[in-house]
């Protein structure tokens, strides 16, 4: 009996080997679940919520966010790739699969009576040379080579929607990222826009170059369209805002009350006014149009004074919104109407509503140099909007990591591939006893090309082998998954993040070093709990 | 100090209590088609003119009878994930066309039901998903050469009532001449000029009593209200809008009147009376004789309007002003100041009516031309008039698709059967195993034809076997099943019959339910979370005992 139940004897405690056993058991349980997903011929997933609505994905982050796993080593692998895809944006199911298979091969060694210290000392040695390794494979890349951009969205896209949609996806990724890069700033993927629309099917969603609000304008006879417009965004409130201290009228007569009521209105008057004169001076005499966006509220006397000068005036916008609309059109956002003048407009194209069922959408878009945009998505159903949704984030990071990373891995596998051999070689050339933990680490790396060998339906064993084969020989090469021969990833266009990869080791690693050194696993024993 | 039972090792004990966890094959795909199979076969007998009508009770014990679609699956609140996946798709269908909601339900749920042979025999979601695909893009390209008839002008009320007509039909068989003709008269009033076609402006005004044959179109907006001031009738009416309510001024900030002495009371009151009154004079100077107020018309307000022979009505719903200013031209005015002469809104009347011991307020237009029109549906019971009032929604929806796309192609399964034979003999030509998906796909269709014959009480395999054999000939590509034949004529040309379909319903109906039946299959783990709490739902009232 250990001695903590001597303490506390409502204790629970797992010791030694069943400890080890028991986080393998959790960690294999996750990988059953998760191996289906990877790659582009992976299945889906339908998640049903408490309150029963449908979630259908092969992400693995989405998954794991929504399982509510309650096992505690299963929930600390399922933490870390969350984590991970935090950072990097995708690579959660590798991890999930890598971590899972080191313990799986480590266990080997275990049974044998090796001591774990050693195979986690063996595992930080591989992953130091797998990083060098990394290094020398990585493919530069710069913003303007939209190709292989296109080609690194498309592989991290193809592997979460269908790849229909993920070709329309990629085209949409890569260039709302080249639009919103602003010279010698961090690239800010919150000037990204994702506005859903729920009507046609997936394969019509677009990039706007500009903005969409989910808002119409609030007056039944202002202008629907506009082109050529004006845009003036500002934060300045049209409607009457009652005084801060309790303040009240007295008057006598009618007449009085008459006055009142129409000074009361003269200062908001007086601010509207200063819009339609410059309105009047910028417009007048041309075919353009004006829009007026406003933070605050615009109440339905100023509405209506600015819908008989033709001009299309939105109310409550978003905060987030405003920022995203100087940037899309230009101009600056005004807080006061006092100094206005034509530069502090901005300028789109087209201005138009839509109207979807109850809903009202704005477009301000054709905008001359829009440094701010929106992927407008349509999907038949909410889950399908969701799926496309989160493929999007994952896009777009994708090509985001790429910029930043100036360098991308060729992929289907070609890494691992890659990997396996160069440390095989590190592994011959170490006489120290932690060999064995770079052997594991070898072994243990092929789970993803069988994998993907596995949900494409070839025979693992035959296509792995020759595979491992052919990587001998060659630099590079990956798994083809349509004929299940090998090839070379680099000359069809399947490339994966540097950053995602160099993460998704170093992490797997770490997890499963600590896993394996785990030797008691206790849970204190509260009296208000069952059991 | 036990410590837990140990469950099972996998995953599943790694999830909270009270969460399921279903995979593979056996546990996820094969229960998800028997699911949907089951709710298929639930509608399938509401399909078509002769399909039987269901009753509903919703979980606030609301009432339905209907043979509608949408409207079952609304009520029924599915909560099988798979066979939610089917009404989302029929939602859609609902949402873009209008109409034929049952068509995708049935569709899919056949797709999914003919693939379980299929799976069983060992072929892969993913070759099923990829035969389908196929076959769907296949059955796009022929059903557009199916097209029999095209409406070129939507203004033409012969055509156009024959494509309303068999949407009609399948909702409230027997009416479908009377209803179609309402709707047609309807529409094409108000069909504009340049803009496209609003579903919206064709309202629809349930009153109860009489029979639907008294039923009629108005041109213009009925109000189911009375008026407010005394006066009821009013031809030639300019009218005014406003959006405020129609009352004495007020500040925003509290108003305190101050008074000294009871002079100055005196002088208050009629001095806020003689405001109204002359604000009142001004109004009706501007030419006005009808007032619309959105909000309340204070009594002393009344007897101003009253005094000067104003019309009064007031409107509640935000929505209906709109509409009504629509219908007159009237610009709605936020405050209470004379109307310039574009501000008037135009009605040739408005009048109190009585229908039934209802009084509704109509402000018509005569002539041809309108903006929103209304019918007025009559009917003995609430259900009853719910249920044409579907029927009308869906005939106006068949009346948008028209104006958008004349294309139609002949209904009664004509075109089921065809693209059926047709999709048939391109899936011999696919190499893969695609192809017994895709003739799959293709014999799914027949349950079309099918459903008809049977539900219509035909020798369904005599009429079948005759549907076939026509669609063998070149000349018989429109030949569907005639409901109401009798042993001899057991098919007809529908194109002659005039039952025709609009290409667009199908088009969509086809692209719909091949994604759901899609979607459904490609899912290979099911993992639902505990049901969230709230109040648990009511058992079901025990049936009487007789």
């Amino acid at each position: 009996m250990a001695a903590i139940t001597l303490l506390n004897p409502k204790a629970e405690v797992v010791r030694k080997t069943e400890a080890l056993s028991m986080n393998q058991s959790a960690a294999k349980g996750l990988q059953d679940v998760m191996k289906t997903n990877l790659g582009p011929r992976g299945t889906m997933k339908m998640l049903v919520s408490g309150a029963g609505d449908i979630k259908i994905t092969k992400d693995g982050n989405v998954l794991l966010k929504e399982m509510q796993i309650q096992h505690p080593t299963a929930s600390l692998i399922a933490r870390t790739s969350t984590a991970m895809d935090d950072i990097t944006g995708d690579g959660t199911t590798s991890t999930v699969l890598l971590i899972a298979e080191l313990l799986k091969k480590a266990d080997n060694y275990i049974i044998e009576g090796v001591h774990p210290r050693l195979i986690t000392e063996g595992f930080t040695v591989a992953c130091k040379h797998a990083m060098e390794v990394l290094d020398s494979m990585k493919k530069t890349v710069s913003l303007d080579d939209k190709e292989t951009l296109i080609a690194v969205a498309r592989t991290a896209l193809n592997t979460k929607v269908e790849s229909k949609v993920a070709e329309v996806l990629t085209q949409i990724c890569v260039e709302a990222v080249q639009a919103i890069k602003l010279p010698d700033k961090p690239l800010d993927l919150h000037m990204i826009e994702i506005m859903t629309m729920q009507s046609r099917l997936e394969s019509e969603t677009r990039l706007v170059r500009g903005l969409v609000l989910d808002h119409g304008s609030r007056h039944p006879n202002m202008p629907k369209k506009l082109t050529n417009a004006y845009i003036l965004t500002c934060n300045v409130s049209l409607e009457f805002e009652k005084t801060e201290i309790n303040s009240g009228f007295f008057y006598k007569s009618a007449q009085e009350r008459e006055k009142l009521v129409a000074s009361e209105r003269e200062f908001i008057e007086l601010r509207v006014a200063k819009i339609i004169a410059l309105k009047k001076s910028v417009c007048d005499g041309t075919d353009k149009g004006f829009v007026v966006i406003n933070q605050k509220g615009i109440d339905p006397v100023s509405l209506d004074m600015l819908a008989r000068e033709g001009i299309m005036a939105l109310r409550r916008a978003k905060r987030r919104n405003m920022e995203r609309l100087t940037l899309a059109c230009g101009g600056v956002a005004m807080n006061s109407l006092d100094d206005l003048t034509e530069d502090c407009l901005g300028r789109a194209g087209l201005v138009y509503e839509h109207v979807l069922g109850e809903t009202k959408y704005t477009f301000v878009s054709d905008c001359p140099n829009p440094h701010s945009v929106t992927v407008l998505v349509h999907g038949p159903t909410s889950y399908a909007i969701t799926q496309i949704q989160d493929a999007l984030r994952d896009g777009l990071r994708a090509v985001k990591n790429a910029v930043e990373d100036g360098g991308v891995l060729p992929g289907g596998g070609a890494v691992e591939l890659k990997l396996r051999h160069e440390l095989k070689k590190v592994a011959e050339k170490t006489k120290e006893k932690y060999r064995v933990g770079i052997e594991a680490f070898c072994d243990a790396l092929l789970v993803i090309p069988k994998t993907l060998a596995m949900n494409s339906g070839f025979n693992t064993q035959e296509v792995i082998t020759q595979l491992d084969y052919d990587a001998k020989e060659n630099d590079s090469i990956g798994l083809d998954l349509q004929t299940g021969k090998s090839m070379i990833p680099t000359d069809l266009g399947i490339l994966d993040n540097y950053s995602v990869k160099k993460q998704y080791i170093a992490s797997s690693v770490i997890v499963a070093s600590n896993l394996l050194l785990v030797d008691e696993v206790m849970r204190a024993g509260m009296s208000s709990l069952k059991g | 100090m036990a410590l837990h039972v140990p469950k099972a090792p996998g995953f599943s004990q790694m999830l909270k209590e009270g969460a399921r966890h279903f995979s593979g094959l056996e546990e996820a795909v094969f229960r998800n088609i028997a699911a949907c199979k089951e709710f298929v076969n639930t509608i399938k007998t509401a399909y078509g003119p002769y399909g039987m009508n269901k009753i509903i009770i919703n979980h606030i014990d609301k009432l339905f009878v209907t043979n509608d679609a949408a409207t079952i699956v609304k009520e029924l609140e599915i909560e099988h994930p798979a066979a939610k996946v089917l009404v989302l798709a029929s939602n859609m269908q609902e949402e873009e066309v209008g109409d034929g909601t049952n068509f995708v339900l049935i569709l899919a749920g056949t797709l999914l039901e003919e693939a379980l042979p299929l799976l069983k025999m060992g072929m892969t979601p993913a070759d099923i998903i990829e035969g389908y695909e196929l076959a769907l893009k296949k059955a796009l390209e022929v059903l557009k050469t199916l097209t029999c008839e095209e409406i070129k002008d939507p203004r033409d009320e012969a055509a156009v009532l024959k494509a309303v007509r068999s949407s009609v039909m399948s909702k409230q068989f027997g009416y479908e001449d009377f209803l179609g003709n309402l709707i047609t008269k309807a529409c094409i009033s108000i069909l504009p000029e340049e803009t496209t076609f609003n579903v919206d402006n064709v309202r629809i005004q349930k009153i109860s009593g009489s029979s639907i044959l008294s039923s009629e179109t108005v041109l213009g907006m009925v109000f189911k209200r009375g008026v407010e001031g005394e006066i009821t009738k009013m031809s030639g009416a300019k009218v005014v809008v406003y959006t405020c309510p129609f009352d004495i001024a007020t500040t925003e900030t509290k108003g305190t009147v101050l008074i000294k002495t009871a002079a100055e009371l005196h002088s208050f009151s009629s001095g806020e009376e003689s405001q109204l009154e002359s604000q009142i004079t001004a109004i009706k100077n501007a030419g006005v004789n009808v007032v619309v107020a959105g909000g309340k018309i204070s009594d002393i307000a009344l007897h101003f309007l009253n005094k000067a022979g104003l019309m009064a009505v007031r409107l509640q719903s935000k929505f209906d002003i709109r509409r009504l200013c629509k219908v007159t031209g009237a610009v709605p005015l936020p405050i209470l100041t004379p109307p310039s002469k574009e501000e008037l809104g135009y009605a040739d009347s408005v009048y109190i009516d009585e229908i039934g011991d209802n009084s509704i307020v109509v402000f018509k237009l005569d002539g041809k031309e309108s903006r929103i029109s209304t019918i007025i549906v009559r009917g003995a019971t609430e259900n009853y008039m719910d249920d044409i009032e579907r029927a009308i929604d869906d005939g106006v929806n068949t009346f948008k698709l028209i104006t958008r796309d004349g294309h139609m192609v002949p209904g009664g399964g004509a075109v089921e059967a065809e693209l059926a034979k047709q999709v048939r003999d391109y899936s011999e030509t696919i190499p893969g195993l695609e192809r017994y998906a895709a003739a799959k796909f293709a014999h799914s269709l027949t349950i079309f034809p099918k459903i008809l014959a049977e539900s219509s009480g035909l020798q369904a395999r005599t009429a079948l076997q005759q549907l076939y054999e026509g669609h063998r000939t070149p000349e018989g590509v429109n030949l569907g099943i005639n409901i109401q034949g009798e042993d001899d004529k057991l098919i007809i040309d529908c194109h002659e019959a005039g039952i025709l379909d609009c290409l667009s319903l199908k088009e969509w109906g086809l692209k719909f339910a091949t994604m759901a039946a899609c979607t459904v299959l490609r899912i290979d783990q099911i993992i639902m979370a505990k049901r969230a709490g709230g109040p648990s739902a009511k058992p079901p009232a025990q049936p009487d005992d007789d």
